[in-house]
C-alpha cells in the first residue's frame, strides 16, 4: 500500500512540473520552420501535402530507418516464432464454425473497396492526407480480410520477406539517385529548378515503394501470429 | 483542446504500467502512453486559425507539419514494438506456464 | 464562431471519454475486455487527431491501431488460455470409445479447470509418430506443453513437461493419487539462451 502512495505522489509531482512548464511548451512549434515549409514546401518538393514533403524529402533519413525498423521487427517476430517442424496441420485459429456467415459475406463486399482506398491513399500522397505508410497499413488491413474469406488460405512468409527485402533496397536506391543527378544524397532526383509537375514522379515512386514495404511487413507480422500456436 | 487532460491520460498509463500484474496488461498500458504522447505533441502544434498542412490557394496559415511527420513514425514503430512484445509474451507463457509478473519473478532460476 | 464552439465541446467530450477508457483499462482484470476497450481508445484518439488538424496521423492510427494491433492482441490472449497436450500414447488413456472419457482426460480436465485453461489435445499423426523425434526435441521446438506417452516395460503412463513451467508442480501433486501415472520433467535450456 505504501508503494502505491509513493507512486501516486511521484505522478503528482510529474503533473505539477508539467503544469508549470506548459506555457513554455506552447511556443515550441510556433517558429520560423512552419513559415518556411508553407512558403517553400511546394516548390522544393513538388508535394502540396507538407507531411509527405517532410517524410519523403526533408527528413527522408528518418523514414528510411522507420521502414528499416519495421523490417527488423518482422525478422524478430519470425525468428522468435520459428518452428523447425513441417507444419502439416497448421490451420489457423479462425475456425469455420466460429466465423459468422454475415461477416464473411460482408468481408467479400468490403475487400475490394478497402484495397481501392489503400491504393488511392498511396497514389495521392502528395495531394490529399495520406501517403506510403498510411496506405500500406490500409492495404494490409484489406489483405487481413482475405483470411476470413478463405479460411484454408496458406501463405509463404519467406516469399513475403524476400519481396520486402527487395522493396527496401528499392527505397534506398531510389533515394540515392539524387547523388548522381543533384550531387546530394537522399532528396528529390529531379533538378532543383524543374517544374513542380515533374517532381511528382519522385514522390509517387517512393510512396509506392514505401507502401509495398509497410503492407508486406504488416502482412508478414500477422501471418506469423496466425501461425503461432500449433 | 486542453493539454492538461491529455497529460492525465499519460499519467494513468504510467500508473497502470507500474501496478499491472499481467504482462499483456503492461503492453496495453504502453499503447495508452504512446497514444497520449502523440496527442500531446499534436495539441501543442495546433493553434486557433491554423489549417490542415496542405498547401492550396485559399489557406492563409497552417499548423506545423513537422510534429505530424514525426508522429506517423511513432505509430508505425509502436506497432512493431507491440508485435515483438506480444510474440515474446506467447513464448514466456509456454516456457513458464504463467504470464503473471509475480509468479515468474518468484522462481529462483530467473533471478 | 458557432462552429468553433461546437468543435470545442466535442473535443472536451472526447477527451473525458479518453480518460474514462484509460481508467477502465487500468482497473479491468479481464484481458479480453481490454482488447475491445483499446479499439475504442484508438477510435476516440483518432477523432481527436482530426480535431487537432492532423488527418494523416488519424489515418495511420485507424488503420494500425484499430485493425491490426487488436488482432495480434486477440491471438496472443487466446494462446495464453490453452494447455496443449500431445497424445503419443495412442490408446484408451485419453480417448476411449471415441469419446473423451479416459482416465487421463479426467485428470487433465480437472487440472486445466483449476487454472481456468482450455484443454487442447493434439493427436496430429505427423507429430505423434516416433519419426518426428524424441519428446524433448519436440517440446523444445514446438509450443506443446505436455506430452503423454506409455512406458511398456513398467506399464505406466508418463506425462512429460517442461521443468521451468509452474504448472508442472501442481500437476505432479494431482497425479500422486494415481498409481499408473508418472510425471516427468526435463530441463530445457533457459529462456533467451
Amino acid at each position: 500500500m505504501s508503494r502505491k502512495i509513493i507512486l501516486v505522489a511521484a505522478l503528482g509531482i510529474l503533473f505539477v512540473m508539467f503544469f508549470l512548464s506548459m506555457e513554455e511548451m506552447e511556443d515550441l512549434f510556433k517558429n520560423d520552420a512552419k513559415l518556411y515549409f508553407f512558403e517553400h514546401g511546394l516548390d522544393d518538393t513538388g508535394s502540396s501535402n507538407l507531411i509527405t514533403a517532410i517524410l519523403l524529402d526533408y527528413r527522408l533519413f528518418d523514414s528510411l530507418f522507420e521502414a528499416g525498423i519495421l523490417l527488423v521487427a518482422v525478422f524478430g517476430v519470425i525468428w522468435i516464432s520459428r518452428h523447425d517442424f513441417e507444419e502439416r496441420n497448421a490451420h489457423f485459429m479462425l475456425d469455420k464454425y466460429k466465423t459468422p456467415e454475415l461477416f464473411v459475406t460482408l468481408s467479400r463486399f468490403v475487400f475490394p473497396l478497402l484495397l481501392m482506398l489503400g491504393f488511392f491513399i498511396i497514389l495521392n500522397g502528395h495531394l490529399t492526407p495520406g501517403g506510403g505508410f498510411q496506405g500500406g497499413a490500409v492495404v494490409a488491413t484489406a489483405i487481413l480480410l482475405l483470411y476470413y474469406i478463405n479460411l484454408e488460405r496458406k501463405t509463404d512468409i519467406s516469399l513475403i520477406v524476400a519481396v520486402v527485402k527487395f522493396a527496401y533496397l528499392g527505397i534506398v536506391l531510389t533515394a540515392s539517385i539524387s547523388l548522381i543527378t543533384r550531387g546530394e544524397i537522399f532528396t528529390n532526383f529531379m533538378a532543383v529548378d524543374a517544374p513542380t509537375m515533374s517532381k511528382y514522379i519522385y514522390i509517387i515512386a517512393l510512396d509506392i515503394l514505401i507502401g509495398i514495404n509497410v503492407a508486406l511487413c504488416l502482412w508478414a507480422i500477422f501471418t506469423a501470429f496466425l501461425k503461432e500456436g500449433r | 483542446m486542453n493539454p492538461v487532460l491529455t497529460f492525465i491520460v499519460v499519467l494513468i498509463g504510467l500508473y497502470g504500467l507500474a501496478t499491472s500484474k499481467n504482462i499483456i496488461k503492461s503492453v496495453f498500458c504502453v499503447t495508452i502512453i504512446e497514444s497520449g504522447v502523440i496527442l500531446l505533441f499534436l495539441n501543442f502544434a495546433n493553434y486557433e486559425g491554423g489549417a490542415i498542412p496542405i498547401v492550396s490557394e485559399d489557406v492563409a496559415a497552417i499548423v506545423d507539419p513537422l510534429p505530424h511527420a514525426l508522429m506517423i513514425t511513432t505509430i508505425v514503430i509502436g506497432s512493431a514494438v507491440t508485435a515483438l512484445a506480444l510474440i515474446i509474451c506467447i513464448k514466456v507463457f509456454h516456457h513458464y506456464g504463467s504470464t503473471e509478473w509475480a509468479q515468474i519473478l518468484r522462481r529462483e532460476d530467473v533471478k | 464562431m458557432n462552429d468553433l464552439m461546437w468543435i470545442d465541446i466535442i473535443a472536451y467530450v472526447l477527451q473525458f471519454m479518453l480518460i474514462a477508457i484509460a481508467v477502465v483499462v487500468v482497473l479491468q482484470k479481464n484481458n479480453s475486455t481490454i482488447v475491445l476497450l483499446v479499439v475504442a481508445f484508438s477510435l476516440v484518439v483518432s477523432g481527436l487527431y482530426v480535431i487537432n488538424h492532423a488527418p494523416d496521423v488519424a489515418i495511420a492510427e485507424v488503420a494500425i491501431g484499430a485493425a491490426i494491433i487488436p488482432l495480434i492482441y486477440v491471438i496472443s490472449i487466446s494462446r495464453q488460455r490453452e494447455f496443449i497436450v500431445l497424445d503419443r500414447a495412442m490408446d484408451d488413456f485419453i480417448i476411449s470409445n471415441n469419446d473423451f472419457t479416459g482416465i487421463g482426460y479426467v485428470l487433465l480436465k480437472r487440472f486445466t479447470d483449476y487454472y481456468h485453461l482450455e484443454l487442447n489435445i493434439c493427436n496430429d499423426p505427423g507429430l505423434c509418430s516416433w519419426e518426428a523425434g524424441p519428446d524433448k526435441v519436440i517440446c523444445e521446438k514446438t509450443n506443446v506443453d505436455l506430452i503423454v506417452s506409455r512406458d511398456e516395460e513398467k506399464g505406466v503412463y508418463q506425462l512429460k513437461g517442461k521443468e521451468s513451467s509452474l504448472l508442472m508442480t501442481k500437476l505432479a501433486q494431482m497425479a500422486e493419487d494415481y498409481d499408473d501415472i508418472e510425471v516427468h520433467t526435463f530441463t530445457e535450456r533457459g529462456f533467451g539462451e
